[in-house]
């Protein structure tokens, strides 16, 4: 203690701890991924919805009560796929023949979600028609000079996301993302909610946990699409499984999916293994590639 | 000195301590991150050494192997023999390993995920320690259990060793449509690591014991690395062009009518329409 060197005082003790917390700091960046600085997104989230078949809007019900705020072209599509509908048809819905909602449908997450979140990407795993694996850049990226070229469309997007910390306790609460590129066709809903066939899409979201229960997700979905007489905002929410090995089912539409398309006709597959028709009167699909001769 | 030394030692060990519940640490698990093909020169075959079809000399039992040979003469015909995916069911385990289309690989320390942009599918392989679950539901991808394995001693983990289980079918190991057993009590172990000289080289080791097999069929996967990949989708459903009604198989010609898969193969039965329209 004769020489002071040894001795312990709050500088020399905050320096310490300063230096150490460095030292900890860049260990951690090179190597480690600092989970405290991200929101706790682990677990199985499943969808917060009335019962039966989701509406893209769950607020409301289902079709026109929905109170999209489609334009006139766009409103005469949807009601002309409605008609289709009571007839028996499939509308607009691409879900029947086994193609993915894309988004912004898929956020309505059929099946529950897993939502891995890393420094670079966050990735939304929807296991429903095995079409989901959606990845959200948080590296920084700008879009791709080249997308609109080089890149072929996909039904999730190209989504580009922000952490930010709204709240100021050194925690990324809020994930921003902004989603381009989508192809189609595409609906919002089964009932056959239409967006516009040009593609042009633009999905806005705002991903955080409840202020009150950490156990609700809520997904605010802006939709800016040209069959839109303004911008659609949504609110969608998800619950956390509280097992923390929760069981994950496979969704695979294409087993025993009886729905039978050719051409621009939707048939059915009878419990016997035949065709059917899926309208009243509708004529049976034309055989004009089979030898007729034949019974 | 010495006490400020231990001290920062102290405050470091404490913060380490603290990022233990905390924070993955990258450094002890091997980087497998980016996107994985298989080789340019590889076909679809399972073992990617030898030849497809026979040529893959597959220990199959001797009704397997009539089961497989039968299926190679439909698919001369024009079926699709034992090769279920026509239908756009999923590849399932093993066969997903073939990564037709790319692959990504997520790790944390209780789970490892495998993502392939084929049909989206996706496997959870568990490493936090957990026994078989009683009472669940087969899938296509299995119930895949895993170890992370430290083999050269460096303190860094460099092989993940899995098995899996609880499968469901209809499988075939590739489009050749070489049979799985249809009880479905297929295991596939499997040992996924880098290459010691090459490490955009990644290997998957597949074991699979089957009851169509006479001996476990072991083969090598090898993957090379993008890092700057561009991920798309591969939606089988997409302009598939097969129809299977009942238990036959059509196609749909480019102008949307529906014609044989085969020759001479009967059209299908139409009894459920009004066949007094046209």
């Amino acid at each position: 203690m004769s020489d002071g060197s040894s001795t312990i005082t709050p500088t020399t003790l905050c320096a310490a701890i300063l230096a150490a917390q460095i030292l900890g700091a860049q260990i951690s960046i090179a190597q480690a991924f600092d989970d405290a600085t991200y929101p706790d997104l682990k677990g199985q989230w499943t969808r917060i919805t009335a019962p039966g078949q989701p509406a893209f809007d769950p607020s409301k019900p289902r079709g026109r009560e929905q109170q999209a705020p489609l334009t006139p072209e766009y409103q005469a599509i949807f009601e002309a796929n409605l008609a289709d509908l009571t007839a028996g048809g499939e509308g607009l819905w691409p879900g029947y023949t086994c193609r993915p909602p894309g988004m912004p449908a898929l956020m309505t997450a059929y099946e529950p979600m897993e939502i891995i979140v890393l420094p670079e990407v966050t990735y939304i795993l929807i296991d429903h028609i095995h079409d989901t694996h959606r990845r959200i850049y948080t590296d920084g990226r700008d879009w791709p000079e080249n997308l609109d070229q080089d890149i072929e469309p996909t039904f999730v997007g190209y989504s580009i996301g922000r952490w930010s910390d709204e709240n100021g306790d050194g925690r990324y609460d809020v994930l921003d993302v902004e989603t381009r590129h989508i192809k189609g066709p595409r609906a919002y809903d089964a009932t056959g909610l239409p967006l516009h066939r040009d593609n042009q899409t633009v999905v806005k979201e705002r991903i955080y946990l409840d202020g009150a229960d950490p156990n609700i997700l809520h997904d605010q979905i802006t939709v800016i699409d040209h069959a839109l007489t303004r911008p659609w905002i949504v609110t969608k929410s998800y619950r956390r499984n509280p097992n923390p090995r929760p069981d994950w089912q496979e969704y695979i539409c294409a087993e025993n999916n009886t729905h039978v398309h050719v051409g621009q006709e939707n048939y059915f597959i009878s419990a016997d293994g035949y065709l059917m028709p899926a309208k009243r009167d509708q004529p049976p699909p034309d055989l004009r590639y089979f030898n007729q001769t034949r019974k | 000195m010495r006490s400020s030394i231990g001290l920062i030692a102290l405050a470091a060990v404490t913060i380490a301590t603290a990022a233990g519940g905390q924070a993955f640490d990258e450094a002890k698990y091997p980087d497998w991150s980016g996107q994985w093909r298989r080789p340019a020169d590889v076909g679809n075959q399972w073992d990617s050494s030898k030849p497809a079809r026979r040529g893959q000399q597959a220990p199959l039992t001797p009704e397997y192997q009539a089961i497989y040979d039968a299926n190679l003469k439909d698919q001369a015909e024009g079926g699709q023999g034992t090769d279920p995916t026509y239908t756009c069911i999923p590849d399932g385990m093993p066969r997903a390993m073939n990564v037709i289309f790319p692959m990504e690989i997520v790790i944390q320390p209780n789970i490892t995920h495998i993502m392939i942009e084929y049909l989206s599918m996706l496997r959870r392989i568990y490493t936090d320690g957990r026994d078989w679950p009683e009472n669940a539901e087969p899938s296509f991808m299995g119930y895949s259990v895993g170890r992370w394995i430290d083999e050269d001693g460096d303190g860094r983990y460099d092989a993940l060793v899995v098995e899996t289980r609880n499968l469901k079918g209809p499988r075939a190991f590739d489009a050749s449509g070489i049979p799985l057993h249809a009880d479905n009590e297929t295991v596939v172990k499997e040992r996924i690591y880098l290459d010691r000289a090459d490490p955009n080289v990644l290997h998957d080791e597949v074991t699979t014991i089957d009851h169509a097999l006479t001996r476990p069929w072991t083969v090598t996967k090898n993957y090379h690395r993008e890092r700057s990949p561009i991920w798309l989708e591969a939606i089988c459903a997409e302009g598939n062009q097969h129809v299977r009604i009942g238990a036959e198989s059509y196609m749909l010609s480019a102008d949307g009518h529906l014609m044989p898969a085969k020759k001479g193969q009967a059209p299908p039965d139409l009894r459920y329409f009004n066949q007094s329209r046209k």
